[in-house]
């Protein structure tokens, strides 16, 4: 199981493969800022599918449940708490 | 040293460095030495370690799955599901009377080509479908993305009498297995060019829709996204969501940074233009800018192509055209002259924009503005800016004034100003012609080098280009060294080795 920081430096990728080399902080707005597009939303997805066995089709998706890495984490708590 | 003399050596230098698939230099008057480069695929794709292609697919197969798996698209209305459709200004969800209105001319446009055998590619959730299959004979609606196309039976349950007429399919829009040549009437793509992985894939698109559309009938690809445009739709955005205090200089690389992470197809109206002289099954091709009233990224920076297959082409002799730009007419003197040309024809080109002449002053403000100029200083340079152009919906609301006139716009000349023209036809002389055959003017033939842009790509493209120069400014003298690299997707060549220009 993966922890905060391999979120951190995923998202800090993915920023930086769009051109944003900002400071990052784990409260920042990640989509609904626009500082990741709706299709980077899919590399988030796709992560924590392939990394936390999460399963969205069953628990449903909504943006602001990934706009941050804080919430990103505690996604993969509670998923996890649920499994 | 003699231009060809030049040429040839900027050619044989360019063809040994391993970006270049191809190359042509030519020199005219107006920009000196033009240089296209055709990239090679591989090199670029190696610059960036990325997979293109299959990959963009299946990512934006993933982005409307998703779109669907909320709990909003689980309550949305019948035929109204607008999830996902945000705005890029705002970063919000379009307000929905916005998205009704674009709706609702759509279907209003694809209704005039008298559809009774449609395929649709890229159906989503039917908000066409909804509207368009009640009155044809068949309707086959395709998309790529099972969640969405799961959303689109469950609303079809809720309609039984459409169901016997609707054929639902899942698959890729290049995908035309087990349809016959000619079996429709009409095929429609609205809003999903964009989210193709290049043109080439657009172009395998549009061979096989050409293959399937019986002569007479259309192929209606709505809201496609202008690239002649792209510069001042990117720096509208940014300039929208800038900070008073932000400096032009930082604007300018946030503008640099948004094309070079644009991760969706632009297409220049040209690219539909090139189609029919690839394709004889073409007979014409229209192109408009979008209806409505409502002020959004839409009615400013989108375009719909309508392919006319088979039939005769009827465009009457040259139509002569005055040209706006010499009076600067306002609406209420266009007005007056038809009011006074009752029965005459009647062709204005080149008229200003307003929706966009803001988009456009400011994009020219800021590629000269001083670095220190704060975006709050922009937007009161603009403010003092005065408004000349007119709105394409004015003209168009011109028709149910009771003048008699009919009024046709088109979009087809691609200028960078964004300007469009416009054909008053008496209602008489119509003749029951929904769509009369006219000769709009045409893009310069330059606007037919760049077609498209390649999503995704900016910055490995960029890259190319500064090597590239690099290339040349090691190697060759300095007067010879270009100025500017433009990457192409291909180079038409006449006769020998010289560029179609």
């Amino acid at each position: 199981m993966k922890g905060k920081t391999e979120i951190h430096d995923f998202v800090r990728e993915l920023l930086t493969n769009s051109g944003d080399d900002e400071p990052l902080v784990d409260q920042d707005s990640l989509l609904i800022s626009g500082r990741l597009q709706s299709i980077d939303a899919v590399e988030i997805v796709v992560f924590l599918e392939e990394n936390f066995g999460i399963d969205f089709t069953r628990i449903g998706f909504d943006r602001e449940q990934i706009d941050s890495i804080d919430l990103i984490y505690a996604l993969t708590q509670t998923t996890a708490a649920g499994n | 040293m003699q231009d060809n003399r030049a040429q040839a050596i900027i050619e044989d230098l360019l063809r040994k460095h391993p970006g270049v698939k191809d190359t042509g230099v030519f020199f005219d008057d107006r920009d000196g030495c033009v240089v296209l480069v055709v990239p090679d695929d591989r090199y670029l794709e190696n610059i960036s370690g990325r997979a293109a292609g299959s990959n963009v697919l299946s990512k934006w197969r993933k982005t409307f799955d998703l779109s669907q798996l909320t709990k909003e698209a689980a309550s949305a209305p019948v035929g109204f599901n607008t999830i996902g459709w945000n705005s890029s200004y705002t970063r919000q969800p379009i307000h929905t009377d916005e998205i009704r209105e674009w709706v609702e001319n759509t279907v209003r446009d694809i209704l005039q080509l008298a559809p009774k055998t449609v395929y649709e590619i890229g159906c989503g959730t039917g908000m066409l479908l909804m509207r368009i299959a009640p009155g044809s004979k068949r309707y086959a609606a395709a998309d790529f993305s099972p969640v969405v196309l799961n959303r689109l039976r469950e609303q079809l349950r809720t309609v039984p009498a459409l169901a016997e007429r609707v054929e639902v399919m899942e698959r890729s829009a290049d995908n035309f297995e087990g349809i016959d040549d000619d079996s429709f009437d009409t095929v429609v793509l609205n809003s999903v060019a964009q989210y193709f992985p290049s043109a080439a894939y657009l172009t395998e698109v549009m061979e096989g829709a050409i293959r399937i559309v019986k002569p007479g009938g259309h192929i209606y690809v709505g809201d496609n996204r202008s690239l002649p445009l792209l510069p001042a739709f990117e720096s509208s955005v940014e300039l929208f969501q800038a900070a008073d205090a932000m400096r032009a200089d930082d604007l300018r690389t946030r503008i640099r940074r948004r094309e070079e992470r644009e991760q969706e197809l632009v297409l220049s109206a040209a690219y539909f233009l090139s189609l029919r002289h690839r394709h004889s099954k073409l007979s014409r091709v229209d192109i408009r800018p979008l209806c409505g009233r409502a002020d959004n990224e839409m009615t400013r920076y989108r375009f719909a192509a309508i392919l006319h297959v088979g039939g005769e082409i009827k465009a009457s002799s040259q139509e002569e055209f005055l040209n706006w730009t010499e009076c600067k007419w306002t609406l209420s003197e266009i007005r007056s002259m038809l009011m006074a040309h009752g029965n005459e024809r009647i062709g204005i080109k080149h008229i200003q924009n307003s929706r966009i002449e803001k988009d456009l002053a400011a994009l020219a403000i800021l590629r000269d503005a001083e670095d220190e100029l704060s975006a709050a200083e922009l937007r009161q340079r603009l403010e003092q800016t005065p408004a000349q152009g007119i709105n394409p919906q004015d003209l168009i609301d011109l028709e149910s004034e009771g003048l008699g006139f009919s009024v046709i716009l088109s979009w087809a000349a691609c200028r960078l100003d964004g300007s469009y023209d416009a054909y008053f036809v008496p209602k008489e002389l119509r003749q029951g012609i929904t769509s009369p055959a006219i000769r709009w003017p045409e893009p310069e033939a330059r606007e037919f080098m760049r077609l498209a842009n390649a999503p995704g790509q900016g910055k490995m493209r960029n890259e190319l280009i500064a090597q590239l120069l690099t290339h040349c400014s090691r190697q060759l003298p300095p007067e010879l060294v270009p100025r500017e690299i433009t990457l192409v997707d291909t180079l038409a060549r006449r006769g020998g080795s010289n560029i179609d220009s």
